[in-house]
């Protein structure tokens, strides 16, 4: 098959997260055309939630800087936000996407001045912050938000509150009318890159999240330690406020375990370890227990390993813990067994961090493409139309996952330009 | 009398294996990854010796005599927490009490000494024989099994329980309550006997 | 370009004009610039705005454009504009954001940003790339292993030649010899077929792939487009990119005798394991019988600071594969695997399952001793006692991979350029960055040993002023540890992927081998255009040299991050333009302003800083110049506008591409035209550094230690100079750190050379 075979070279990348972003920039920078699909209302996905990276403790904020930046300056990107797949016909070169798109209530003549915000007077839950705070009914997502576009949120809507949102804007630029819409995109490939959702802690009964006060999850702990999380990242504990001087981090929070995950989610366990830098990198007096099955800092991540091993105020104990209860003192209490002692604990914390997996968030059914029976995309050489990049296609860390993108680019470029096949080389 | 084979040495696979092939719930016991899940939801897990998980190791190790005279296939009160939260679905209670079983085939000291093993065998008496547990004579074989001065001295010192119990009607005196067509329970028992003794 | 037009356009949106007043912002440009053309927009932004721009450059009334509006940062795609220069003013974030509205200090500064982007206007031009001679599209992969082949395979299907070059005299590397391969598609369960030779037969057979056996590469000139490659044979080839893929080598098992290796012949490790199992039947060295009794301890050498101190990652899976396979072929056999941490992420949990259920023991603990009778002890975790396991048939040791970062058997004695840097991602002796400790803080481990090339001659010899080797990272393996960007290498054009840079299965190498090649294409197609790469891609511009004034200082050629600058026989410095990826480094670096960019310049930049209005001292107003990192500080800066914080309104703040491009004599020049201070802002440097071209932090630091002989000679005190390392996400407390420094500024005084 050659390239004239081909009704559409362009390439739709669906997510937008540093999975998406990579394929899409790698593939328009070797001068393919592109088309970036984000369901939410700006570009980053996930890594835009995380405080710091590991092992490295740097922001992802400055890697992200760099790869708005590239797509910025791209004009073979075109980026659709608030957009998903709703359906995909076709065969490669000519998959026919039916995608829709949910209203962001302003238009792309935005310029972020906030007028609206400030209009604004509701408050609603901080999607960014998973709900830990709130912000006004049209808002900037975040401060890093790309692209820079306010969102009214659609509870304004057909209320007072919303007409002066909407007259508040000096340029027009809200539109309290916008409805769904939906519409086709011809494309040559198709990659998924559709990332991850954190395992939903309620399934985990007995460790007692949304229960048991102070008990909360990794990506909740991240955006506590984030400068612009609720608690402008200082890590205090959800009920009070208090500093948390006693913490534990329990891995495998429904990560390899055949009721709930039945893979290991690869990043909790470094993931934990950064968790316990950002506590200790805070308060001096703070213990630190980090529960465990097995430690998994595959590869270099070893070396972070150590170094977290070395400070005498983070303990490790070989356990999955049985159940978390509320203590005398209101707060979370951890009981298991210590395999390697044999001792069966009942220990109080100031706060509980589960470190909870992660799950694909392809729906079954949607992609047109072969899925495991853990809802991943299958990632295929370039003689398919359709690939999976990142943590689509298996539980990948960060790095993993722009390695995986870039890749998928590769196949992406491939399928688009007529991969030649065996009988051609031979 | 010696159903499972006796290991010489440590990890000497072969009581490991008989456990996997002839447990109930054996083979998947080897996807046990030792996290400890079962030992700290046991509401009893304090009072095993060893706890579910500990046990599972030293079967891989070859351990028999230790695995069959401890406590922890005794004291199982089956809640079933372990089975439900154990992560690879290893059904805990099940193979525990199958390990009791293959130590009073065994006829090991403790299968007939531990306490619970004493309690098990009055309970299985009253159930097998009457249908019910009748709580008198559960209470008084278990207390006699320790001998006749022992069985005097636990029944006075729960003497005043017992009475309250009889007065609020808890416990009744004279003939234990049957149950209807205790022949279709023998029947049913006789059969799973039948069962047993064909698969083991 | 002819006769210069500027056309001028100023936004009153988003509160600028709330802020200042329009009329003596532009006032500025058309008074003291004489700007030809100067228009204020209500929504420059607009279609209608930009369609005013448009249509004045279509007229030919205005030829370069300036914008003062929102932040260079934002609406680069509305104001873009083919072939036409635009320089921005930033009145949003960094003036109207940021400051009082109405207040005379906020319109001061409004008036110096147009001052500033003005001061461009005479000289800015549009880059003219570097397009000389041919560029080769020819990607050439070296190392014919796994990672290699499959590298090979991903290029030609993208319709690339390829080259490859395999130091042995046949292709397929170690994977060659594997019986099996662990399972890499779902259900995940499954051992799947070794396909090397498969995969190495469609190499063979593929006529767009040249392959070179039993050759090596001699030497390696040139840049990205331009390789010259000289192989082993005397043969010289031309190459656009290159895949390094030359794997790993198991760790030396004669270091592991703690673990037996040597007391007896049926100590193996795991490479000899897979040996055996490709032969169809496992037999003991020592009597030729079929072993009962398998024990496979774990992290032999890895994990283990005294060898390898990072995870092998592969050798669980490896492991788990052996002993499935010994099970499989007879279930008498007993299988035990001796761990610390059973490592089997993402999907391979199943695995580990499979082989849970087909009964492989695990024994959790390390191995202590192995005796010649291979009695093996084991410190046994679970257990809690030291446990002897007897009867043991065999021993196979989970030997860790070595990086082929160089060839390993080929004596070569570096030279005094050959010493490659090696830049530790992870300082291993260093504790963690913590508040402090309860008791006694606990004493840091060993440094490692730092620079420390593994011994070898380089796979490529560079011929590069800054050695033959390609950069490795203090475990050995080659770039990048960068977690963003994982192939953003320190020699531009030059992807190492596979084991070579990271422990990898095959699974992931054959991934990795993909991206590699995605790198290597974009390359070779970016520089055909004379574009740059990674981060700043698409720029055109590349240094020039003016070697009339060069002092052969050489400075430019140790300091550029990326090894683009060589040194001629007359010991002048020679730029590779395609190696570049525009930092300036090499600008900062002169000590003469030889250096400079079409776009980008020490001119420029001091330009800029004296195009500011100092006002006097009695002013009571001091002047802070700060140089600011464009891809974290301003940025930082930028989001501190968009919070509404504010601070100073006496600052100044010039983008600079790296504060590696920041030269000393920006500085001084600064304090010559009066300013009071100066801040350089730039990102983390040290251990965990950020900076994406590597050390531009570094560098500026290592300059400015060197500033207070400047200031000295001065006569002025060395506190008006600060390095702040800022990073992209302290937008929240940059605008305390200024008003800090100018606090502290004030305290100082201002600087007696005011009105000079």
């Amino acid at each position: 098959m050659t390239s004239e075979g081909l009704r559409s070279q362009t390439i739709l990348v669906v997510g937008g997260g540093i999975g998406g972003m990579t394929t899409a920039v790698e593939a328009a920078e070797a001068g393919y055309d592109v088309i970036l699909l984000e369901k939410s209302a700006t570009l980053g996905g996930r890594v835009a939630q995380l405080s710091r990276y590991f092992p490295k403790l740097c922001h992802p904020t400055c890697g992200l800087e760099i790869n708005f930046q590239r797509i910025k300056k791209n004009r073979r990107i075109k980026v659709m936000t608030m957009t998903s797949v709703a359906g995909v016909e076709g065969t490669r070169g000519d998959y026919s996407v039916t995608v829709t798109t949910t209203p962001r209530h302003v238009k792309a003549n935005c310029t972020a001045c906030g007028d609206c915000g400030r209009a604004a007077e509701s408050m609603v839950p901080s999607p960014f912050n998973y709900g830990m705070d709130t912000v006004k009914a049209a808002y900037l997502p975040h401060e890093m938000a790309f692209p820079q576009f306010y969102v009214v949120d659609p509870s304004v809507v057909g209320t007072p509150e919303g007409e002066k949102i909407a007259a508040a804007c000096k340029i027009g630029a809200v539109d309290l009318a916008a409805k769904p819409e939906t519409f086709q995109l011809t494309v040559g490939a198709i990659v998924w890159a559709t990332g991850w959702q954190p395992y939903d802690p309620a399934k985990i009964t007995t460790y007692g999240h949304g229960r048991v006060p102070n008990v909360i999850t990794n990506v909740e702990m991240e955006r506590l330690a984030a400068h612009d999380g609720p608690t402008h990242g200082k890590i205090l504990r959800p009920s009070d406020g208090k500093e948390p001087k006693k913490v534990a981090l329990i891995q495998c929070a429904g990560s390899r375990d055949n009721n709930h995950l039945a893979y290991c989610s690869r990043i909790c366990c470094l993931a934990s370890m950064k968790h316990a830098a950002y506590l200790r990198e805070q308060y001096a007096d703070a213990e630190v227990d980090i529960y465990y099955i097995d430690i998994r800092a595959h590869d270099k991540l070893e070396a972070f390993y150590r170094k977290i091993k070395a400070d005498p105020q983070v303990n490790w104990i070989k356990s999955k813990p049985s159940r978390i209860e509320v203590a005398e003192d209101g707060g979370p209490m951890v009981c298991g067994e210590n395999t390697l002692t044999r001792e069966i604990y009942a220990k109080s914390y100031d706060l509980v961090v589960l470190a909870t997996g992660m799950q694909s968030s392809v729906k079954a059914g949607a992609p047109a493409a072969e899925m495991d029976d853990y809802g991943f995309v299958v990632p295929h050489d370039g003689s398919a139309g359709i690939g999976s990049a990142g943590v689509a296609s298996g539980p990948l860390d960060v790095s993993m996952t722009v390695q995986s993108a870039t890749a998928a680019a590769l196949r992406a470029i491939q399928a688009v330009s007529g991969v030649r096949n065996a009988s051609e080389v031979s | 009398m010696n159903a499972a084979p006796t290991p010489t040495r440590k990890y000497d696979l072969s009581f490991a294996r008989y456990v996997y092939q002839n447990i109930d719930g054996g083979d998947r016991m080897a996807k046990c990854m030792q996290c400890g899940t079962c030992s700290g939801s046991c509401p009893l897990g304090d009072q095993m010796d060893y706890g579910p998980r500990k046990l599972f190791m030293m079967i891989r190790a070859g351990m028999k005599e230790a695995v069959l005279t401890s406590n922890t296939i005794w004291n199982c009160v089956s809640c079933y927490n372990c089975v439900v939260r154990c992560p690879r679905k290893v059904p805990v209670t099940y193979i525990l009490h199958d390990l009791a079983t293959l130590a009073v085939k065994e006829g090991y000291e403790q299968a007939k000494t531990a306490i619970n093993a004493r309690f098990a065998k009055a309970f299985w008496w009253s159930a097998a024989r009457w249908g019910r547990t009748d709580e008198r004579l559960v209470t008084a074989i278990y207390y006699f099994s320790f001998g006749l001065s022992q069985g005097m001295k636990m029944s006075l010192a729960n003497l005043k329980i017992a009475q309250a119990m009889v007065k609020t009607k808890r416990m009744h005196l004279g003939m234990p309550h049957k149950i209807k067509n205790g022949g279709d329970l023998k029947a049913i028992l006789a059969k799973a006997a039948e069962i047993q003794a064909r698969d083991h | 370009m002819s006769e210069r037009k500027t056309g001028v356009y100023l936004c009153s949106g988003c509160g600028i004009g709330e802020a200042v007043d329009m009329e003596k912002v532009a006032k500025v440009a058309t008074a003291e610039y004489k700007a030809p053309h100067c228009v204020t927009h209500g929504v420059l932004c607009g279609d209608e705005g930009v369609a005013a721009i448009k249509g004045d450059l279509e007229a030919g009334t205005v030829n370069q454009v300036v914008v003062g509006a929102c932040s260079p940062r934002v609406m680069a795609d509305r104001f873009a504009f083919d072939n036409v220069v635009v320089l921005r003013a930033n009145l949003r974030e960094m003036v109207a954001w940021s400051h009082p509205a109405g207040d005379e200090d906020t319109l001061a500064l409004a008036e110096d940003q147009i001052r500033m982007a003005m001061s461009q206007t005479t000289r800015v031009k549009m880059p003219e790339p570097f397009l000389e001679g041919e560029f080769s599209t020819r990607i050439m992969v070296v190392g014919g292993g796994f990672a290699g082949l499959s590298a090979a395979r991903e290029a030609a299907r993208a319709g690339h030649e390829v080259l490859l070059i395999e130091r042995s005299d046949k292709l397929g590397g170690q994977a060659l010899g594997w019986s099996k391969r662990m399972p890499h598609r779902p259900p995940y369960r499954d051992i799947a077929d070794n396909d090397t030779a498969a995969l190495a037969a469609a190499v063979q057979a593929d006529r767009a792939i040249s392959v070179r056996l039993g050759r090596t590469v001699a030497k390696t000139s040139g840049m990205p487009g331009k390789f010259v490659v000289e192989l082993s044979d005397g043969v010289t080839e031309t190459v656009g990119a290159i895949v390094l893929a030359t794997g790993w080598r198991p760790y030396d098992p004669t270091k592991l005798g703690h673990l037996g290796y040597g007391a007896s012949p049926d100590v193996v490790t795991n490479v000899q394991m897979e040996a055996l199992l490709a032969t169809g039947k496992v037999t003991r060295k020592s009597d030729g019988k079929a072993p009962k009794a398998v024990v496979f301890a774990q992290c032999a050498g890895s994990r283990d600071p005294d060898h390898l101190p990072y995870c092998s990652s592969v050798c669980c899976g490896t492991t788990l594969k052996q002993a499935i396979q010994l099970i499989e072929a007879d279930p008498e056999v007993m299988a035990y695997v001796v761990y610390e941490e059973m490592r089997t992420p993402g999907t391979a949990e199943e695995f580990y399952r499979v082989a849970q259920e087909k009964g492989v023991i695990f024994v959790k603990g390390k191995v202590k001793s192995v005796g010649g009778d291979l009695k093996v002890t084991v410190a046994d975790a679970l257990l809690g006692e030291d446990t002897e396991l007897e009867g043991v048939d065999m021993v196979v040791l989970a030997t860790g991979m070595v990086p082929n970062s160089t060839m390993h058997d080929v004596a070569y004695e570096n030279n005094e350029y050959a010493q490659v840097q090696v830049n530790d991602d992870i300082d291993h002796g260093s504790p963690i960055k913590v508040a402090g400790y309860k008791g006694e803080a606990p004493a840091a481990a060993a440094a490692q040993a730092k620079n420390c090339v593994p011994a070898g001659a380089p796979i490529l010899n560079l011929q590069y002023r800054q050695g033959p080797h390609i950069p490795m990272l203090a475990d050995g393996f080659n770039d990048s540890h960068y977690i963003c960007f994982p192939y953003e290498t320190r020699r531009t054009g030059i992807y190492a992927c596979g084991p070579v840079r990271r422990p990898m299965d095959m699974g992931e190498t054959a991934e990795d081998a993909a991206g590699a090649v995605m790198k290597a294409i974009q390359v070779v197609r970016s520089v055909a255009e004379g574009k740059a790469v990674h981060p700043r891609v698409g720029d055109l511009s590349f240094p020039r040299i003016n070697l009339n004034a060069c002092t052969k200082c050489k400075r430019c050629t140790v300091e550029c991050p990326f090894g683009a600058i060589d040194e001629n026989e007359k010991e002048y410095p020679e730029v590779n333009p395609t190696r570049c990826r525009r930092c300036g480094t090499c600008m900062g670096a002169c000590p003469v302003r030889t250096i400079s960019f079409d776009n980008y310049s020490v001119e420029m930049i001091s330009q800029m800083i004296k195009a500011v209005k100092v006002p006097d001292e009695f002013s009571g107003k001091p002047r802070i110049a700060i140089l600011a990192c464009e891809n974290d500080a301003y940025p930082a800066i930028d989001m501190a506008g968009l919070n509404r914080t504010n601070y100073s309104a006496h600052v100044r703040v010039v983008p600079v591409r790296c504060l590696g491009s920041v030269s000393l004599l920006n500085v001084s020049d600064a304090l010559s035209a009066g300013y009071d201070g100066v801040i350089l802002m730039g990102c983390k440097s040290g251990d965990d550094y950020q900076c994406h071209f590597v050390k531009g932090s570094a560098m500026a630091q290592e300059r400015m230690s060197k500033v207070g002989e400047t200031l000295k000679s001065m006569m002025l005190e060395t506190e008006r100079v600060a390095v702040m390392e800022i990073s992209i996400a302290e937008s929240h407390k940059i605008g305390t750190q200024i008003d800090q420094f100018v606090q502290v500024i004030e305290k100082i005084g201002f600087n007696p050379f005011k009105g000079f």
